[in-house]
């Protein structure tokens, strides 16, 4: 199987790159989780990457492997409130992560946040007997409702003209970054894993795109690449993390890893960037001071699916 | 002595005739067909397949759960015939390891095609990779792994005594049958033990899973074994007792009738309170916000299952093997879909935050599917020919093969 | 046999062609994959039009710049410049024209000035944007009518009551005033302008409040809000998450429309924008109406 598998890999290496090029996917192919690496392993394979995606995105990409620093647990905070709906995140998500944006194959094109629409919904005096009689006559329950505040029953592809529509609510969704991930348990080959700051990573080179991680993310955050990324050069952002925004290949599955090219940095995540309400808080949950841990000492705060158990670091709060 | 073995077997299989040479013709394109859309798959990636990032697991997991069932199902054959000393069995208990090794290698194509990245599978295989303990994956390729050396070892060992006319060491070749007989459990319960761990997926998310699993394993591999039997049974010298179709076939019926018990168990509690928990089995036998496409899937399924389950309890279709035939092919029919696309696709069918969409498998899943199965019938048409020539002794140590007239049995293997 | 064999070539015609499209896109790739894949799609009249647009793109930008707004329509633009080659400052919506991704967070920032509570973050950390170069009037209402010379300003006179006036000017300049909300009748200019120097808002003591502290201002009331603000709960900062990075902080006006706070139908104090467009449909789905439809049946 082994043999099989390496024999697979030289064929499709060599289907597809000249020979430069393939000399270095073949020494990406064979190197270890990026976990188990030595630094100078580390600093080997970031030298290949940064070669690679410069040639191949024709401008300076720098590949950063900045580890997670002491004192630091990030943690974010949602304000379901405020939130409009506007999708600015999202295509904000885009612009950073260098995620595949095809637009000619359905698939090619990945986003990591989703925005879930809940209608307010309302109850209907018309329809105050519409309920199930039983043999008696005597009802059971009833139909005077459409769908208040329902949760998870899925409007994610709404298109009006303007948001915030009156009739509904918006929540964001993406990878909650758990305390205790799902999806980590059941990575055959610890591929992904939790960061020392607490943020949920995927080596990318190490991935064998078994999708056990995707079924078992209860917030639907992980994503296939199905096909070779499709990422114009123009819109590549040249800034990336090796366990962040790097280019993906096809066949492995990724997801939003709170910007660490940035937050490692110090930078805000683009999405909070962009946020027009400013609905969306980042900090260090270790920092009494921060504004995620001002907002869980202050606000009415929520996890979502806390029945799981996962203790995400992503919080859902209002005002 | 050893490559005596090999040659006279490879050589004993190789012969046929038109039929045979047509039917391994027929596989050895499907197989082609198989190899060319890996490429791709390969290649171009899996989006030339069906699945999604929200429907990410399709045919090929369907029928790799599917085909783990199956390769249980072996011990069925195994058990009797150690356990109970059954003596019909026994003379046929190696053909049950062969079709256990076909199953468990169909199954690790299936991994091969669903994989995203199958040249990255070393990635799980130490000291190169890393073996993840946490991981119900993990367990499943181990438990599979061993299973397939376990029943290589039982079946070729057996094969080997007969060939050579050496008697069995029963010191270790016994334990190693009963270490076979529970593994058998082992591999179906971690298959489903793979979904059923996950509260992501609550439709998945129950206990019974692993005894549904198991139940239905036991229904749709000895209900492909009496097919396989009765095939062999008139096309090859190789005779087959009654006895031993007949409790294969009460083993089909208890296990169905189970399969089907926990099936309406199931139906009952999750649509008794119809929480939101149910939407994934809504879906299958309803639909779901006007999305239908599994419900007739899941109807035939029922109607084949309860329907092979009614003519399984007529004595007429158990004592006649001709009419035998029906009920099993239905049973299998029912529980592939009901394991494959019954029980996988819903399992996706919404996300797990409420996006309901379809599985529309492409051609090349399709082909794909075809091949494999192909390759595995090109396999088991091999193994169960060279198994068939040693036990029947044509295929000896010292003796020259006859000439097989056999070739029709081979054709008959589906 | 025979259809096994048909079969057979279809497919192999098939999946060649779907390699050779598969190449044509990788080769593509280097140079206009829009348009190389456009090509071998069928859906082609379509993408020459985008591809046309792609390319119209730039040339567009050579002679006229990208604006884009930011958190709210009409309250505050940004120009796109590249900073560095190939990072642009900002880069925009095709779709709404809105801020996406910020290439500097504090371009065009100034010090935000004193504010109390906000004393521990160190000297230059917390900077705005000024609010009074948006507001193009503002250098004129001091000059050209509140300059306290003029007929009817020497001395200076006062309104007599809180009575509010229309003053038919600056309804012509700010056709919004016509539909003055903010306080629903129980506010007036004088009680956020001050009342001397108009291009100054006014505290509790009547001292000047700069424009670009209108925090200050707001906060007379919405203390509560004003706390959030400065604990970074309420409003937008964008730059360095720590509690005392570097961070633009975006100002009350940024994103609430003064004279009229409860825009839009919502009412909720953030006016409506036109959406980003929605998720890709996943394959095989014709469209994503079904969601529309509530799934529990009765």
């Amino acid at each position: 199987m082994l043999s099989l598998s390496s024999l697979m890999g030289t064929a499709a290496l060599m289907a597809e790159s000249d020979d430069a090029q393939a000399a270095i996917e073949w020494a990406e192919h064979f190197q270890k989780n990026y976990r188990l690496m030595t630094d100078e392993e580390k600093a080997e394979a970031r030298a290949r990457l940064e070669k690679r995606y410069s040639e191949e995105y024709g401008k300076q990409v720098t590949v950063d492997t900045t580890p997670a620093q002491p004192g630091v647990l990030m943690g974010y905070a949602l304000n379901i409130r405020k939130c409009i709906g506007c999708r600015r995140c999202v295509h904000a998500c885009v612009a950073e992560n260098n995620q595949s944006r095809g637009k000619n194959r359905p698939g090619e094109k990945i986003e990591w946040i989703q925005v879930l629409r809940m209608e307010r919904g309302k109850f209907d005096a018309e329809k105050m007997n519409h309920g199930y009689p039983e043999g008696l006559g005597i009802q059971v329950g009833g139909n005077a409702y459409t769908p208040v505040g329902q949760v998870l029953e899925g409007q994610y592809h709404y298109t009006p003209d303007l948001v915030p529509e009156k009739d509904a609510t918006y929540m964001p969704i993406a990878c909650m970054q758990c305390e205790k991930p799902p999806c980590v348990k059941v990575c055959p080959v610890r591929t992904t894993y939790r960061e020392p700051d607490g943020v949920v990573v995927i080596d990318y080179n190490w991935c064998i795109g078994c999708r056990m991680c995707m079924g078992a993310c209860p917030y639907w955050a992980r994503r296939l690449n199905v096909t070779n990324p499709v990422l114009p050069k123009e819109e590549m952002n040249p800034v990336t993390h090796y366990l962040g925004n790097r280019p993906r290949m096809r066949g492995v599955v990724e997801k939003c890893h709170w910007c660490l090219q940035r937050t490692r940095h110090g930078r805000y995540p683009a999405c909070v960037e962009v946020c027009p309400v400013g609905a969306r808080k980042f900090g260090n949950l270790l920092d009494p001071n921060s504004e995620v841990s001002l907002i869980l000492a202050r606000k009415n705060v929520f996890r979502l699916k806390a029945d799981l158990n996962t203790f995400p670091k992503f919080f859902y709060f209002y005002d | 002595m050893l490559t005596s073995f090999i040659t006279d077997y490879v050589r004993y299989v190789l012969k046929g005739g038109a039929k045979f040479y047509t039917w391994m013709g027929v596989l050895g394109v499907l197989i082609l067909g198989m190899l060319y859309v890996f490429y791709l798959q390969n290649t171009d990636g899996l989006i030339v397949t069906g699945m999604t990032s929200q429907i990410h697991e399709g045919l090929y997991f369907a029928n790799l759960v599917f085909l783990v069932g199956v390769a249980a199902g072996a011990v069925t054959i195994v058990f009797p015939a150690y356990g109970y000393h059954h003596e019909g069995m026994h003379k046929v208990a190696v053909l049950g390891e062969m079709l256990a090794i076909t199953a468990v290698i169909m199954v690790m194509m299936f991994v091969f095609a669903h994989m995203g990245r199958p040249d990255r599978l070393w990635h799980m295989i130490p000291p190169w990779g890393i073996y993840s303990f946490s991981s119900m994956l993990g367990w499943d390729v181990m438990v599979l792994t061993g299973y397939l050396i376990l029943n290589f070892v039982c079946g070729f060992y057996y094969l080997w005594c007969k060939y050579t006319g050496r008697p069995i060491n029963y010191k270790w070749f016994l334990p190693v049958v009963w270490i076979a007989i529970v593994w058998a459990l082992s591999i179906h319960t971690v298959t489903a033990f793979l979904i059923s761990t996950m509260p992501s997926r609550p439709m998945w998310h129950h206990s019974m899973m692993p005894i549904r699993f198991i139940t239905t394993a036991f229904a749709a591999g000895p209900a492909l074994i009496i097919l396989a039997f009765l095939i062999i049974r008139n096309n090859t010298k190789f005779w087959i007792e009654d006895s031993v179709i007949k409790l294969l076939t009460t083993i089909v019926i208890w296990c169905l009738g189970i399969a089907i018990f926990l099936t309406m168990s199931e139906v009952v509690v999750e649509l008794y309170a119809r929480t939101e928990h149910a939407n994934g089995l809504y879906y299958l036998m309803f639909g779901l916000h006007g999305l239908t496409r599994l419900v007739p899937w899941f109807w035939t399924s029922v109607v084949l299952m309860v329907g092979a389950f009614i003519l399984f309890l007529i004595p007429r279709f158990r004592n006649d093997f001709k009419l035998l035939v029906i009920p099993c092919v239905m049973a299998f029919a029912g529980i592939w879909i009901e394991k494959g696309m019954g029980l996988i696709v819903p399992g996706f069918i919404p996300t797990p935050i409420g996006e309901v969409t379809e599985y529309y498998p492409s051609f090349v899943e399709w082909l794909m599917t075809l091949g494999i199965w192909a390759f595995g019938f090109f396999i088991l048409t091999i193994l169960l020919k060279g198994a068939i020539g040693i036990l029947l002794g044509e295929v000896k140590f010292g003796a020259r093969p006859a000439a097989g007239s056999l070739g029709a049995q081979a054709a008959a293997a589906k | 046999m025979k259809k096994i064999a048909l079969y057979t070539t279809i497919f192999a015609l098939f999946g060649g062609a779907l390699y050779v499209a598969v190449a044509a896109g990788k080769t593509g790739a280097a140079t206009q994959p829009a348009e190389a894949q456009a090509a071998t799609t069928e859906a082609a009249p379509a993408q020459p039009a985008a591809a046309a647009e792609t390319a119209a793109a730039p040339a567009d930008a050579a002679k006229e710049p990208v604006v884009c707004f930011e958190s709210r329509k009409g309250a505050s633009e940004v120009t796109q410049r590249e900073i560095r080659p190939g990072w642009p400052n900002v880069k925009c919506s095709p779709t709404t024209g809105a801020a996406l991704w910020y290439g500097d967070p504090f371009d065009g920032t100034v010090p935000m000035g004193k504010m109390p509570g906000l004393e521990n973050i160190p000297e230059g950390h917390a900077l705005v944007k000024p609010r009074s170069e948006k507001l193009a009037i503002l250098p004129m209402c001091a000059t050209a009518c509140h300059n306290g010379v003029g007929p009817k300003f020497t001395p200076p006179t006062l309104p007599k009551d809180k009575k509010p006036t229309p003053i038919p000017t600056m309804e012509g300049l700010l056709p919004e005033l016509k539909e003055f909300q903010h306080g629903r009748g129980r506010l007036w200019c004088l009680d956020c302008h001050h009342t001397t120097q108009r291009n100054k808002l006014v505290d509790n003591f009547g001292d000047p409040i700069d424009f670009d502290q209108s925090q200050l201002l707001c906060g007379k009331c919405h203390g509560d809000k004003l706390r959030d603000w400065r604990d970074g709960i309420h409003g937008k900062r964008i730059g360095e998450w720590a509690s005392d990075g570097k961070k633009r902080w975006f100002l009350c006006t940024e994103c609430h429309n003064p004279h009229n706070v409860q825009q839009g139908e919502r009412n909720r104090g953030f006016a409506q924008l036109q959406p980003e467009p929605p998720p890709p449909l996943p394959k095989g789905m014709p469209d994503m109406k079904h969601e529309l439809v509530h799934p529990v049946a009765h």
